[in-house]
C-alpha cells in the first residue's frame, strides 16, 4: 500500500480520536448503504453455500462420533447408525473407548492442553506484538537484518527443529516439562508478522508523539495506548498461537514421555499411529471434544471483531 | 523486541544452526561390515548432502508437486478467504457471528483429523459424497493420479479460509468508518466502498497471509501422509517436507539428520527465492 | 477496562510460569531422590516404552506391570507409553540414547531390530538371554539376535495364515487352494460371482510381500561380513506371478489394508478370504461389522508360492534392552516375567511368542471364527516359520515397496517391479549406511 494513503488515512484517524462527538454516530447504519433486496439475497446464499462447506465435514464428524468402527462403514454417513433411542448408548460406548485410549487421561490431557497453548499464546502474543510494534515504530540497527532473519526462520519446518530443540532443552534440563512444550510454542515467527503488520496500519506515528510529548514513557506508551489499538490484531495472533499449540504433536511426541504431561493432541495421534487403528468414531469425539474449548475461546473473543467495537475499545 | 529475540535465539536460531552444521555430516555405522560396530558415527562429507538433494530426482518431483499445489491452492483460499470477510464485514447480514464461528471452526480441528475427514469424504466406496455424485451420474475419483493434489488442496483450503477471514476481519474493522462516512457524502454505494477503500485497506494483510500461505504450503505434511492410508501411491518423497522427515525417520535412504537436513534447507532456499520472487513482482505491481 | 484486565491477564501468566517452573525442579528432585534410594535400599528401577494399544477392554500394561513391582519391590518397573508411529519412536530413542535419558527397555519390531542395532541403540544381553530361551519360540527368539547376539526377548508373533470364510466358500463349491494353480483357478471362478477369495494390499507390501515371498528363503545373507542381497528369489517370481494373474484377471480386491475401504469389502461380504498376519485375527472383529461372524476359518497357506507349507513373519515385535540401561539382568529378569504373561498379553491382541502355557483363544476370537481354537493354529504356523533375516535400514525398503505395489494395483506398474525396487533400495540402503554389500 502506498505510504500515502497509510498517512492519509493515519491523520484522519487521529483527528477522529480528538473528535469524540463525530464518532457517536459510527455505529448505525447511514440509510443510503442499505443493501437492496437482491444484493441481500445473493450475500446470504453465498454465506450459507460457504458455511455449508465448511460445516459439512464437521456434521459428518459428529455423526461419526457415534459409531463403531463397523458403523463407520457400513452404514450411512449422514445419520446415525442408531435409532435416537440408542443414541446415548452409542455416545457412552464411544465414549468409554476414547477414555481407554487414552487411559481415562482425556480430561487430564484437555487440561494440559489448555495450559500449554493458553499460556504459550499470551506470553507468545505479547512477545510478537512487542517485536512487530518495535520493528514497525523503531528505528535501531540490525532491525531488516533482525526482520530478514525472522523471515528467513519461517522457510525453515519447524518439525525438523524439533530434534535439535529436544538436544537444547536436554542440556538445559528441561525436557519431560511443561515448559519444554510452552517455550518453543511461545515463539512465532508469523505472529510477529502479522504483529508487524497491524503496528504498521494501525497505529498512528501523530498519537505516539503525542503521547511522547506528554511524557509517556515507551513502555507506558505501548501498555496503554499500543495494545489497545491492536486489539484486534491480537486476537487474531492469540487464536492463532493457541490452535498452532493445541494441534502440536510432534514436539510434545520427542519432549514429554510422562502420562501427566501430554496434550489431547498426542493422545489422539497415539491412536492413530497404531496402523491396526480401528475406532475412528471415538478418535472423532476426542478431536470434537477438543474443539470445545476453542469454541468457547472463539467465542469469548469474538466480540473484538464485532463491526465497530475495535474502533470504540480504541477509544476506551 | 528483546522476550521476543532471546526466545526466538532458543527456538529458531539454535536448532537452526544445528541443522545447518548437521547437513556437512551423514550418519554411517562404524567399522563398516555387515552390521557395523553397532554404532552409527557422524562422518563429515562436505556439501555431498547436498549433492545428493539436488540431483535427487524425487526431490525435483516433490517440489514440482508443492509448486503446482502453491500455484492452485493458495489464490484460491486467499481469495476466498478475502470474499468472504468482506461479506461478513459488509452490513448487508446483521446476524453473522455464527456465520464467523462457522467458517472458523475447521481451523479448530488438528490437521492429522481433518485428514482423516476427507479421506474418508474422498473414499468412492463408502463417501455420501462420491455415492451422491455418482447416483446423479457423475463419476470421481480423487485419488486419481490428476485429482489426488486438488484432493489435498481442498483439504488445506477448507481448515485455513476461516482463519485467513479472521485476518482479513481484524484488518476491516481497524478501517476508520469515517472513510465510509466521506465515500457516502460523496456518493458511493456497498459496492464501491468495498472495492476502492476495503480492498485497498487490507492490502497488507492479504500480500501478509499470501506470502506466509506460499510458505505454509511448503512445509505441505499433513495432507499428504494421511492421504496415503488411502492410496498408498503417495510415496514417502510426495513433498520435500515428507522427504526431509521420512529421511530423518530412516524410511527413505540415505537417512539421518545429515540428509533431512540438507533437504529441509534446499527447499527453504528455494521458497526463499520464491517468497522473494513474489515480493518484487508484488512491489512491481504496485508500482 | 481492557487495561485492567490485561495486568490481570499478566499476573496470570507470570504466576502459571512460576508454578510451571516449580513443576519442573519438583520432578528433577524427585528423580533425584530415587536415584538416593538406588544406592541406599538397592531398588533397582526399571523404564520400559511400549506402544501396545492400551484400548478398553484389555489388561492395561500399567496393571500388568502394578503386578510385577507388587512382588518385586526391589525391582520397581515404570511403563510408559509412545504416542507416535514405529520410526518415530525409533528416532526418539536414537535421540534419548545419546541424551542418556533412554529408557532400559523398549520395543522394538523384529523387522527393525537390525536397523536399531546398527544406530547403536542396543546392548548385548546374550547371556542373561539364554536363561530364558526355553520360555519362548525359536524363530521369534532368533529374529531378537542380531550377528549372533541376542538384544532382548521377543513378545509376540505374527505368522502369515489364511483367513477364509468357509459358508461362503461352501456355497461356491470351492476348497481352500492347496497349489499355485488351484489358488488361480478357484479365485477366478469366485470373482465370477463377486467374491474374492484373495486380497492384494499395496499398504502391506513390505511386509507381507516379503514374508509371502520370503517362506521359501530368505532374502538377506551374510558371507564374509558382508550382505549377499537377493531379493528376486524364486519365492519373490512366484509372490508375483501369482498377483499379477489375479490383479490381471481382477481377481483379487486391490484396497488398502489401512484404509476403510478394506473394512467396506469384509461388511459387504466380497471378500471372503485373504493372507492375514496372525495378529489381524481381533482385527476382523472389528472390521467386518459382523458380516460372517461364525463362519471364518483359520487355516495354514497352501503350497502357493513354492513355499512348501512354510511361512514367514508379518510383523511382530520384542523388547530389546537399551544400550544405556545399568541394570540388563533386572530388566531382563523382569522382561521374561512380562513377556510371558500370556493372558494380559492376548487381551492386547497379540499371539504371544512365549511358549510357558498355551494361549488360550478369546471367546470372542473363537466365537468370530467359528469356534475353532485359532491360537493352536497360529502356535502350528509359529513352528512352520521359516528363516527370515531382515537387514539393517528394512524399513526404507519396505516403504519402497509399498509405493511400487500401488503401481500394480492400478495398472500402472507390475508386481515384480515390487521386488526389483527391493533390490535397488537394500543395496542402496546398505551402501548408505557404510556397510559391506558382496558384489
Amino acid at each position: 500500500m502506498s505510504s500515502a494513503t497509510v498517512n492519509e488515512r493515519e491523520r484522519r484517524r487521529a483527528e477522529r480520536r480528538l473528535e469524540k462527538q463525530r464518532a457517536a454516530a459510527e455505529h448505525d447504519l447511514p440509510r443510503s448503504m442499505r443493501p437492496s433486496a437482491a444484493v441481500k439475497v445473493i450475500t446470504v446464499v453465498v454465506l450459507v453455500v460457504a458455511l455449508f462447506y465448511f460445516l459439512f465435514p464437521i456434521y459428518w464428524a459428529i455423526i461419526a462420533s457415534t459409531k463403531s468402527p463397523s458403523q463407520m462403514v457400513g452404514t450411512n454417513g449422514m445419520w446415525f447408525a442408531v435409532g435416537l433411542g440408542d443414541l446415548p448408548n452409542a455416545i457412552a460406548s464411544n465414549y468409554a473407548t476414547l477414555l481407554g485410549w487414552t487411559r481415562g487421561n482425556f480430561w487430564r490431557w484437555v487440561l494440559n492442553s489448555l495450559i500449554y497453548s493458553g499460556v504459550s499464546a499470551a506470553i507468545g502474543t505479547i512477545a510478537a506484538v512487542m517485536a512487530g510494534y518495535a520493528t514497525a515504530k523503531f528505528n535501531f540497527r540490525g532491525k531488516n537484518a533482525a526482520i530478514g532473519v525472522i523471515m528467513a526462520c519461517m522457510l525453515m519446518p519447524a518439525a525438523l527443529l524439533t530434534i535439535p530443540q529436544y538436544s537444547i532443552f536436554h542440556s538445559l534440563h528441561l525436557t519431560n516439562t511443561m515448559l519444554s512444550i510452552i517455550i518453543p510454542c511461545c515463539v512465532s515467527p508469523f505472529g510477529f508478522f502479522l504483529g508487524r503488520v497491524y503496528a504498521q496500519s494501525s497505529v498512528p506515528d501523530e498519537l505516539l508523539e503525542a503521547a511522547r510529548i506528554d511524557g509517556a514513557s515507551e513502555a507506558r506508551i505501548f501498555f496503554t495506548i499500543v495494545l489497545r489499538l491492536l486489539a484486534p490484531a491480537m486476537v487474531t495472533i492469540f487464536l492463532f498461537l493457541f490452535v498452532a499449540t493445541w494441534n502440536n504433536f510432534l514436539l510434545p511426541l520427542m519432549m514429554v514421555s510422562s502420562d501427566t504431561l501430554k496434550p489431547v493432541t498426542l493422545g489422539l495421534y497415539g491412536m492413530v499411529s497404531l496402523a491396526t487403528f480401528t475406532d475412528r468414531g471415538a478418535l472423532m469425539m476426542g478431536a470434537l471434544l477438543g474443539v470445545l474449548p476453542v469454541i468457547v475461546l472463539f467465542l469469548g473473543l469474538q466480540r473484538f471483531w464485532q463491526s465497530g467495537l475495535a474502533a470504540g475499545a480504541v477509544k476506551g | 523486541m528483546a522476550p521476543f529475540a532471546i526466545l526466538f535465539a532458543f527456538v529458531f536460531i539454535l536448532p537452526i544452526g544445528w541443522a545447518v552444521y548437521s547437513s556437512f555430516f551423514r550418519q554411517i555405522a562404524e567399522g563398516g561390515g555387515a552390521y557395523g560396530g553397532g554404532k552409527l558415527v557422524n562422518k563429515f562429507v562436505g556439501l555431498q548432502n547436498f549433492q545428493y538433494a539436488i540431483t535427487s530426482a524425487d526431490f525435483w518431483t516433490g517440489v514440482g508437486h508443492v509448486l503446482v499445489y502453491t500455484v492452485i491452492q493458495v489464490p484460491v483460499m486467499i481469495i476466498a478467504a478475502l470474499a468472504l470477510a468482506m461479506v461478513v464485514d459488509s452490513f448487508v447480514v446483521k446476524h453473522v457471528t455464527g456465520f464467523r464461528l462457522g467458517y472458523f471452526l475447521p481451523y479448530a480441528i488438528p490437521g492429522v483429523v481433518a485428514s482423516i475427514i476427507w479421506v474418508y469424504l474422498y473414499n468412492g466406496q463408502i463417501s455420501p459424497i462420491v455415492k451422491g455424485l455418482a447416483a446423479i451420474g457423475i463419476n470421481v475419483d480423487f485419488f486419481a493420479d490428476n485429482v489426488v493434489l486438488l484432493s489435498m488442496a481442498n483439504i488445506t483450503t477448507w481448515t485455513f479460509t476461516g482463519y485467513n477471514m479472521l485476518i482479513f476481519l481484524a484488518a476491516l474493522q481497524a478501517i476508520p468508518h469515517d472513510l465510509y462516512e466521506a465515500a457516502r457524502i460523496d456518493g458511493a454505494n456497498g459496492w464501491q466502498i468495498a472495492m476502492k477503500i476495503k480492498l485497498p485497506n487490507v492490502r497488507g494483510a492479504a500480500l501478509l497471509a499470501m506470502l506466509l500461505s506460499i510458505v505454509g504450503t511448503i512445509q505441505l505434511f499433513n495432507e499428504p501422509q494421511i492421504m496415503a492410508t488411502a492410496d498408498p501411491g503417495i510415496s514417502k518423497s510426495y513433498t520435500p517436507m515428507m522427504m526431509a522427515l521420512n529421511t530423518s525417520q530412516g524410511t527413505l535412504t540415505p537417512s539421518g539428520d545429515g540428509p533431512a537436513s540438507a533437504i529441509a534447507i534446499v527447499m527453504a532456499l528455494i521458497a526463499g527465492v520464491l517468497a522473494m520472487l513474489y515480493t518484487l513482482a508484488e512491489r512491481k505491481v504496485n508500482e | 477496562m481492557i487495561r485492567n484486565r490485561l495486568i490481570t491477564g499478566l499476573a496470570a501468566v507470570a504466576a502459571l510460569g512460576m508454578g510451571l517452573a516449580g513443576c519442573g525442579t519438583e520432578g528433577t528432585s524427585n528423580n533425584t531422590a530415587s536415584n538416593t534410594a538406588t544406592s541406599s535400599n538397592e531398588v533397582v528401577n526399571i523404564t520400559y516404552m511400549h506402544r501396545l494399544p492400551d484400548k478398553a477392554g484389555m489388561t492395561l500394561v500399567n496393571d500388568i506391570v502394578a503386578e510385577w513391582n507388587k512382588a518385586n519391590p526391589n525391582i520397581q518397573v515404570t511403563a510408559t507409553k509412545f504416542d507416535g508411529k514405529a520410526s518415530e519412536m525409533i528416532k526418539k530413542l536414537e535421540t534419548d540414547v545419546k541424551a542418556g535419558t533412554a529408557p532400559d527397555l523398549a520395543q522394538v519390531g523384529y523387522a527393525e531390530l537390525p536397523e536399531v542395532f546398527t544406530k547403536g541403540l542396543l546392548q548385548d544381553v546374550s547371556a542373561e538371554a539364554s536363561k530364558y530361551q526355553s520360555h519362548f519360540a525359536a524363530g521369534p527368539y532368533s529374529l531378537m539376535q542380531v550377528d549372533g547376539k541376542t538384544f532382548g526377548l521377543p513378545q509376540d508373533t505374527g505368522p502369515l495364515v489364511y483367513f477364509y470364510n468357509k459358508a461362503e466358500f461352501e456355497k461356491l463349491g470351492i476348497t481352500v487352494p492347496k497349489t499355485q494353480s488351484e489358488l488361480i483357478e478357484t479365485a477366478k471362478k469366485a470373482a465370477a460371482a463377486g467374491k474374492y477369495i484373495m486380497s492384494y494390499q499395496p499398504d502391506e507390501a513390505g511386509n507381507m510381500i516379503s514374508g509371502l515371498a520370503g517362506a521359501s528363503g530368505g532374502w538377506y545373507t551374510v558371507k564374509d561380513n558382508a550382505w549377499v542381497v537377493n531379493t528376486e528369489t524364486a519365492g519373490s517370481k512366484a509372490v508375483a506371478d501369482v498377483y499379477q494373474q489375479l490383479i490381471d484377471a481382477k481377481a483379487v480386491t486391490t484396497n488398502p489394508r489401512w484404509d476403510t475401504s478394506f473394512d467396506a469389502t469384509l461388511q459387504d461380504g466380497s471378500l471372503i478370504g485373504t493372507v492375514a498376519a496372525a495378529w489381524e485375527a481381533p482385527l476382523f472383529l472389528d472390521s467386518s461389522g459382523g458380516t460372517g461372524a461364525g463362519q471364518w476359518q483359520v487355516t495354514q497357506l497352501g503350497d502357493w508360492f513354492g513355499n512348501s507349507g512354510k511361512t514367514s513373519p508379518d510383523g511382530g515385535s520384542g523388547v530389546a534392552v537399551l544400550q544405556t540401561s545399568k541394570h540388563p539382568a533386572e530388566a531382563m529378569k523382569f522382561l521374561d516375567w512380562f513377556n510371558t504373561q500370556v493372558e494380559g498379553l492376548v487381551s492386547q491382541g497379540l499371539v504371544v511368542a512365549a511358549t510357558t502355557e498355551d494361549a488360550k483363544t478369546p471367546k470372542d476370537w473363537a466365537d468370530f471364527f467359528g469356534g475353532q481354537d485359532i491360537m493352536a493354529e497360529f502356535k502350528t504356523a509359529n513352528g512352520n516359520m521359516g528363516d527370515f533375516t531382515y537387514m539393517p535400514g528394512f524399513s526404507a525398503v519396505a516403504a519402497a515397496m509399498n509405493t511400487t505395489a500401488a503401481k500394480a494395483a492400478d495398472g500402472s506398474g507390475k508386481v515384480s517391479d515390487i521386488f526389483s525396487e527391493a533390490q535397488k533400495t537394500s543395496v542402496e540402503t546398505l551402501k548408505n549406511l557404510n556397510l559391506s554389500v558382496a558384489q
